[in-house]
């Protein structure tokens, strides 16, 4: 077996691995990133979602939640992690979010909401951040923008992590142009150039430990040989919200009351609307436009703009009708709703794969009632002649704001709706001792020395905004202290 | 674990009525299946491998006629279909909507589809232009 060695193995190279390693290596550190998905190649970019799932998603898009319904996890496999799948947007993180994720369990000291802001700065700088402007708002964001206007909701258009955005609406496939500012094009190469060495196809299964202190991390390459990686100084796990808590697992670190435990997403559904006027959604920014209005009641808006291959899912109708429910595409807008669900699931390690739990509460059920009502309104005040809700044993499509009504008597059973879940947080919470989280204000886990958490995982509970910038801003608070401390 | 000839016959059979398109289309759709099924881990290649099965083979159950699914009428086959797409047993609803959600992957990539639809050819957009470093 080979053996190599650095002061710190990263492993996952996502938002919060990509910033960790670059803030290490810009304090001079030897650092070694283990990516357990390829590299992403130019012929992998923009391919349709068939060929993103197969190249770039974990467990080739295939990965669910079980609970009382089946929940698609997306999430990327790749250099770059979700951050080469995702819409680009990028979120201030919010007073009310943090008070939220950091003040209620003590953290307002060591992580203070100034220091990430600060961060953000430099994030926003890096990545070069800035509103969506109207040459790519596409037909989807503008009828968003109309229908919110007449309404008089707030909303704005997405700040997105992009450097001249030619709006080919493939965000979700990899970038075919290259222009979303994702981490395998911005801060891992910038690594790199400082001595960082990005490792591919490497799987890190376990932390490997002596005398309650890392020393090195193992696991499995893609061609299946076996590798090891010394770890001087400490390793830093970054391997998302639904990784890392299995690698504490197989490695029997961690409290286990904890890990992989509290795991908080932002289930999401979506409500497709047909319109006179062509909305051609596979033009401009994928996610252009967004509604913040009821985050307050604990759901948000955005504009999704899926492909013909996914748009088609759900619409009712077979044969002649799903023909025409489809003819219609060129003019159809779709629009999401995401909760921040207040149920907690669970993660834990399953063989070669992840057992995810999870389960919306009857509450955020009917949060994603009333978001779903909203989305209906929002489209017929954009200008919509149909709408179709999607939620089994409610109407198939609505014609007239009139019939809006029935609504209100949606089923409430998980079973009868089409949920996606993205932003996955909980699973290694930050807490002040072993007794309430996995990992300390440092992000250092609790019981053993040289070993932290820079992922979503570490963020107590769910944010309620998308949160790339948060967990990069955190990453890079906590990293820079890592570096300071060693 | 994949799709034999036979399976991918039977099944575009039922695909050109949900899609709504003509058999050469639905047999396009069946290839995909079987390639997704190939490629795909075990444990959701056996999910869908069943609901294929199942779809294929069991109107006597969910219609009380004994013929596979591609041996139906047009009529009856829809509303066999139906059923699954409607039913009031979560799985089995699922099942179909996998298979749906699957089998619509090949179908928007399928270039007369795209055509129709006005949204071009799957590689339309220009990929690797210059890099844009940060």
């Amino acid at each position: 077996m080979s053996v190599e060695a650095a002061d710190f193995v990263v492993v996952g190279s996502g938002a919060g691995g990509a910033t960790a390693a670059l803030v290490l290596a810009e304090a001079g550190c030897d650092v070694i990133v283990c990516e357990e998905g390829p590299e992403v190649r130019d012929e992998d970019r923009g391919l349709g979602s068939h060929d993103a799932f197969m190249r770039l998603f974990r467990d080739k898009g295939t990965q669910v939640a079980m609970g009382r319904s089946v929940i698609p996890i997306l999430q990327g496999r790749c250099v770059g992690g979700t951050t080469v799948v995702n819409g680009a947007i990028v979120w201030r993180l919010p007073e009310d979010a943090y008070d939220r994720a950091f003040r209620a369990v003590g953290a307002a000291e060591a992580v203070p909401l100034p220091a990430l802001l600060a961060q953000m700065d430099r994030i926003e700088r890096d990545l070069h951040v800035a509103p969506a402007p109207d040459r790519l708002l596409g037909g989807n964001g503008t009828l968003m923008k109309r229908g919110s206007a007449r309404l008089g909701w707030k909303a704005h258009a997405i700040n997105r992590n992009v450097l001249d955005c030619q709006g080919s609406g493939r965000c979700l496939e990899a970038c075919p142009t290259k222009r979303k500012q994702s981490m395998e094009r911005t801060y891992l190469p910038r690594a790199a150039a400082l001595g960082a060495r990005i490792l591919a196809g490497h799987e890190v299964r376990v932390v490997e430990t002596s005398a309650a202190r890392a020393t090195a991390v193992s696991g499995r390459r893609a061609d299946g040989s076996p590798f090891r990686i010394a770890a001087r100084r400490g390793v830093v796990l970054a391997a998302s919200a639904v990784q890392t808590p299995c690698i504490l697992r197989r490695s029997g670190l961690g409290p286990r009351q904890h890990v992989g435990a509290h795991f908080r997403a932002h289930p999401g559904t979506a409500v497709a609307g047909i319109y006179d006027e062509p909305v051609r959604i596979w033009e401009g920014a994928t996610q252009s436009y967004e509604i913040d209005e009821f985050r307050g009641q604990g759901f948000k808006m955005e504009v999704v703009g899926l492909p013909v291959e996914l748009a088609g899912v759900r619409l009712p109708g077979m044969g002649a009708d799903f023909q025409r429910a489809m003819n219609d595409f060129p003019h159809m807008a779709v629009w999401g709703v995401q909760v921040r669900a207040e149920a907690e699931g669970t993660v834990e390690p399953a063989g070669d794969r992840t057992r995810i739990t999870f389960t919306p509460s009857p509450r955020d059920m009917e949060t994603f009632r009333q978001g779903v009502r909203r989305l209906c309104e929002l489209h017929f005040a954009a200008g919509a002649k149909r709408v179709y809700p999607g939620v089994h044993g409610g109407p198939d499509v609505l014609s007239s704001p009139d019939e809006m009504g029935q609504l209100d008597a949606l089923p409430l059973d998980p079973r009868d709706w089409s949920f996606i879940a993205a932003h996955f947080f909980g699973t290694t919470r930050m807490g002040k001792t072993a007794d309430d989280g996995v990992v300390g204000f440092d992000g250092a886990v609790h019981g053993v020395r040289g070993v932290w958490v820079l992922d979503a995982g570490a963020i107590p509970t769910n944010l309620g905004v998308n949160p790339q910038h948060t967990i990069m801003a955190l990453a890079m608070h906590l990293a820079e202290r890592i570096a300071q401390a060693s | 674990m994949g799709l034999g000839e036979g399976a991918q016959r039977r099944i575009a059979v039922v695909l050109a009525d949900v899609f709504g398109e003509p058999l050469d289309v639905a047999r396009a759709v069946a290839a995909f299946l079987d390639a997704y099924l190939r490629q795909v881990p075990f444990q959701a290649a056996l999910g869908l491998r069943v609901v294929t099965w199942a779809i294929t083979w069991l109107p006597l159950l969910f219609i009380g006629v004994p013929l596979p699914a591609h041996r139906l009428s047009h009529e009856t086959r829809m509303r066999y279909l139906r059923r699954w797409q409607t039913s009031k047993v979560y799985f089995l609803r699922e099942g179909f909507y996998l298979l749906k959600a699957i089998a619509l992957m090949g179908w928007g990539a399928h270039p007369a589809v795209r055509e129709r639809l006005g949204v071009g050819p799957m590689a339309a957009v220009q990929r690797a232009t210059p890099a844009v470093q940060p």
